[in-house]
């Protein structure tokens, strides 16, 4: 028997009151002195004697109505003992096989799948069945049933992934979901048992709602196995990093392909970890595609290939449309984006007035460092060109002050900005926005004179002064955007050009607004690859096996898809193609095994942590019986009892 | 004729016990009642009672000299004792119950202060008689205890003793009647003055002796309302002042059962007194004093 609310119980105490009271009433109500009894006694003797046990009757009657309702309160059950469970049925098994990369060892995974049917083969008759797959993500590899044959069918099914199993992952979902099934449940789990596949907190391998653990150990042994840690482009050309994680000195060699040319072997011999240097790459222009292979008779194979993507672009031009092209802002502008060395970035002044707008189409986004300068045409065909996508990063400057209206942006000037000689230094600014995310140090600049606008509805503010003037915003239309600092790029107006968040601040803008980062190169395998990083609508994915990732409906509604092949995606958006390449996690090449000492405290904290939620709690699975309504039943019986008594000894009263 | 209505009725309050009860000098409870009595008796078939001359005899060795009438003396040179209609040159004890059970009672008065009152009254009134007049105070055991004398100063003693009376323990007649009997061998009047919550037996163990003695003994009864006619609305737990005993009673039992074993102990008791010859006169404590004044001049008619 078992309480839900145990602390009720404390309510009983209240019994003492209707005793106290009891006793109160006995001591002193109506004792009245007389001058003898000698004429009462006898029979009335009787009569008190009779109305002492009426009183106690009905004291009994109010303690039994508090007991009682302390007791329902406190909700007891009465829990069917294990015997009773176990002859109710022979519960749920779950037969979970590691599917991740380390069980591809050459005869593991078969191992493994031998361990399940016996797992099955051994479960006792009427237990229901749950084969689980797991690598990143557990799959149910068929419904849960009491069929073991169709069970076992199902297992030759399963093949390893290229996926990462965390333990600590697995077993939450493992709780999540086993709570649906019968109990007492049984948890089988198939693996390498992989050290590297352990949680940092080791209460996390300890699922709740799982009445006992086995661990089936496979592959057992001291593999040998090679691996590449990393591969990255330096300015020489591409270093790779490979390790041996076995005992055996085995030689290796490491094949470099580019855009599946063969462009190096090295080779590296012995245990411990090689950084292999290869120069006098020949790249072609843009992305390239960079495999290396490790050529040896390791242990396992998966990880034998790592993706890359090498960019090798040209330097992008930056058209600055400016009013003086030998003007300090065109000067602050160039070295800023001069500094930026992955993206290539390159300004090309070009003098407002004196060049075809025409060409502006050929460029991804424009700088203009005086909007006052744009005349009415070029501001028209810079506006169409924005709602095509083009991007316009925009200063106001001294012409701009002189406009009743902005060109390009449309805003109302107000009277005036702050003026000169009045420093403010930046309020607040939007830290999630890509262009300003990685920016630091804004609090140091000071801003002597700013352009007032009137604010359209559908500005977004990105940073304000410290009285709330709005120092810079962004406007979107249609697949382009705006964005707008209302100073001039000019250390008259602000010092923001000679502070180091200048340089950071440009490179993060071009950036944003050429569409260069909206994705990243370098995946792992069950990573999720944006598609909508940069505000951008989704396009198409084309995997390694050269199919398409997203059906059309997805096309414009999908904003992000999981890896789950290793190798080069060609991720198309509107703003271009770009590579990516996704690999499987260097962590499933470290082979080595949890300790046995480790496994038996998991299991025996398994079986502690159920016996520790079986006392504690009701498990639903275990059918327990409530008694508060059967108590409540008593207590509408004792409550009429006790009023009608009471009323009996009312009415003698009077 | 008017002054003497209003002299009747301030007489007959004086008799009521609640004024009594505001009177802290026993001495002048007595002679208010007395007084207030006497008033009362003015033509009253009582004759005789009063301070009405009947005639001179011879003094004789052994009468009081505070009787010989000077006057006659001086003419006659010869002694005579001057005697009245209600002198009887007799004697009046007054037995006191002091028990606990006597102080219950109330308001205004409790039994004992009750009884205290008619003890007081009848001292007063022998006295004006020329009785002389003793008391004693018991409950178990004799607690106080005055010879009778006709001596003006004793009855201030007696008065004394009768207040000072308090409710002691239980009640037993034996013994102190035994003792009582030793100390008074000269025939008199004998007034017990008890609630008398005994058996009969109990009691005729110490008032037949009395009677065998030739003293001439009067029962004053005295009960207070709520015993003579109890009035309980709810059950009580009604204990025992004597005893400590607790009993619990509904009302239907004291206004019914209760009633008639009263009524049946007090018959019991006046014909226990009536068979050693001993008058009986109950007492209400919620009555005036004159009822019970009024029946022992009766009685004292009857023993002269």
């Amino acid at each position: 028997m078992g309480w839900l609310a145990p602390l009720f119980l404390f309510a009983a105490l209240t019994v003492a009151l209707p005793i106290w009271l009891h006793r109160l009433k006995t001591k002193s109500s109506d004792r009245q002195p007389f001058s003898s009894a000698m004429l009462l006694e006898t029979t009335e003797q009787q009569v008190h004697v009779q109305k002492k046990l009426k009183y106690l009757l009905l004291l009994a009657l109010r303690v039994a109505l508090l007991l009682l309702l302390a007791l329902a309160f406190a909700k007891p059950f009465l829990e069917r003992s294990p015997a009773a469970i176990a002859d109710a049925g022979a519960g749920t098994h779950l037969i979970v096989l590691d599917t991740s990369v380390s069980m591809g060892r050459s005869g593991v995974f078969e191992q493994g799948r031998e361990e399940v049917r016996r797992a099955i083969d051994d479960a006792p008759a009427g237990a229901v069945i749950q084969l689980i797959a797991a690598d990143g993500v557990m799959r149910l590899v068929r419904p849960a049933s009491t069929d073991k044959p169709a069970q076992r069918t199902a297992v030759s099914s399963l093949s390893p992934t290229s996926g990462r199993l965390d333990f600590g992952q697995l077993m939450a979902e493992i709780e999540r979901y086993a709570s649906s099934l019968p109990a007492p449940r049984t948890l089988h789990l198939i693996s390498d048992f992989q050290a590297s596949a352990m949680p940092v907190q080791f209460a996390d391998v300890i699922p709740a709602g799982v009445a006992s653990f086995v661990p089936h150990v496979v592959g057992t042994g001291d593999p040998v196995n090679w691996s590449i840690a990393f591969v990255r482009q330096t300015a020489d050309g591409i270093d790779v990093s490979v390790r041996n994680e076995g005992l055996l000195d085995r030689t290796v060699d490491v094949q470099l392909r580019i855009n599946g040319e063969r462009a190096g072997v090295k080779s590296a011999t012995g245990q411990g970890e090689y950084l292999l240097r290869f120069t006098e790459l020949d790249f072609a222009e843009g992305d390239n595609r960079i495999t290396v292979t490790l050529d040896t008779d390791d242990d396992l194979d998966a990880d034998n290939q790592w993706h890359a993507v090498v960019s090798n672009d040209p330097p992008l031009p930056v058209p600055l449309l400016t009013a003086e092209p030998s003007g300090l802002p065109v000067t602050y502008l160039s070295a800023a984006l001069a500094s930026l060395t992955d993206a290539n970035f390159e300004v090309e002044p070009l003098e407002i007035g004196d060049f075809d707008p025409r060409v502006l189409s050929r460029y991804r986004w424009a700088i203009i460092d005086d909007v006052g300068a744009v005349d009415p045409l070029l501001a028209r065909q810079l506006d169409e060109l924005i709602t095509a996508g083009f991007s316009l990063l925009v200063f106001t400057g001294d012409r701009s002050i002189e406009r009743d209206t902005l060109p390009v942006s449309g805003h109302q000037l107000r009277a005036a900005g702050i003026g000169s000689g009045k420093f403010l230094a930046i309020g607040r600014f939007d830290a999630q926005h890509p262009a300003l995310s990685a920016t630091e140090g804004w609090h140091r600049i000071h801003v002597s004179r700013t352009t007032a606008i009137e604010l359209d509805a559908d500005d977004e503010v990105l940073m304000r002064l410290e009285n709330g003037e709005p120092f810079m915003l962004e406007q979107r239309r249609g697949d382009g955007r705006l964005l707008l600092v209302l100073s001039a790029i000019d250390n008259s107006w602000n010092d923001l050009p000679v502070h180091p968040v200048f340089v950071g601040f440009m490179i993060e803008v071009a950036q944003y607004l050429s569409g260069r980062d909206s994705t990243a190169d370098q995946y792992t395998i069950g990573d999720v690859l944006p598609l909508s990083k940069t505000g951008s609508a989704s396009g198409q994915i084309i995997d390694p096996d050269g199919n398409s990732v997203l059906d059309l409906a997805d096309t414009r509604e999908a904003q992000a898809i999981r890896l789950d092949i290793p190798g080069i995606y060609a991720v198309y958006t509107a703003q271009g193609e770009a590579l990516v390449a996704a690999n499987i996690d260097p962590r499933e090449s470290e082979l080595g095994r949890i300790s046995q000492s480790v496994l038996d405290r998991w299991r025996d904290a398994t079986y502690s942590k159920d016996q520790a939620v079986a006392r504690d709690t009701v498990n639903a699975d275990s059918d327990p019986v409530a008694l508060w309504p059967w108590l409540l039943l008593l207590l509408a019986v004792v409550a009429i009892a006790e009023s009608a008594l009471g009323n009996v000894h009312l009415a003698m009263r009077t | 004729m008017a002054a003497l209505e209003s002299r009747h009725a301030t007489a007959r309050r004086l008799l009521r016990p609640e004024v009594l009860a505001g009177l802290k000098n026993l001495d002048l409870v007595a002679r208010s009642v007395v007084e207030g009595f006497l008033i009362g008796l003015h033509r009253s078939p009582f004759f005789g009672f009063s301070q009405e001359f009947a005639e001179y005899r011879a003094y004789a060795e052994g009468d009081d000299p505070r009787f010989i009438d000077w006057n006659v003396y001086a003419r006659t040179e010869r002694t005579y004792i001057k005697r009245f209609l209600g002198d009887t040159n007799s004697h009046l004890m007054i037995l006191l119950d002091a028990s606990a059970s006597m102080g219950f009672g109330g308001p205004p008065v409790s039994k004992l202060r009750y009884a205290q009152f008619l003890a007081a009254s009848l001292a007063y009134l022998a006295s004006r008689q020329h009785d002389a007049v003793g008391c004693m105070v018991f409950d178990e055991e004799i607690r106080d205890f005055r010879a009778p004398s006709s001596r003006a100063g004793k009855l201030h003693g007696v008065m004394h003793s009768i207040d000072r009376a308090a409710p002691g323990t239980g009640t037993r007649y034996g013994r102190p009647f035994e003792k009582f009997r030793e100390q008074i061998s000269r025939r008199g009047l004998v007034a017990v003055i008890s609630d008398f919550y005994c058996d009969t037996e109990s009691l005729l163990r110490g008032v037949r002796p009395l009677a065998w003695q030739g003293q001439d003994v009067v029962l004053f009864h005295v009960l207070d309302r709520q015993e003579l006619d109890p009035d309980f609305k709810s059950n009580v737990l009604l204990e025992d002042v004597e005893t400590g005993e607790a009993v619990e009673v509904a009302p239907a039992f004291m206004a019914n059962e209760y009633r008639e074993r009263i009524r049946d102990h007090v018959r019991s008791i006046a014909t226990a007194a009536a068979g050693t010859g001993a008058d009986h006169v109950l007492v209400n404590t919620s009555d005036g004093l004159d009822v019970a004044l009024r029946n022992y001049l009766l009685f004292r008619q009857r023993r002269q």
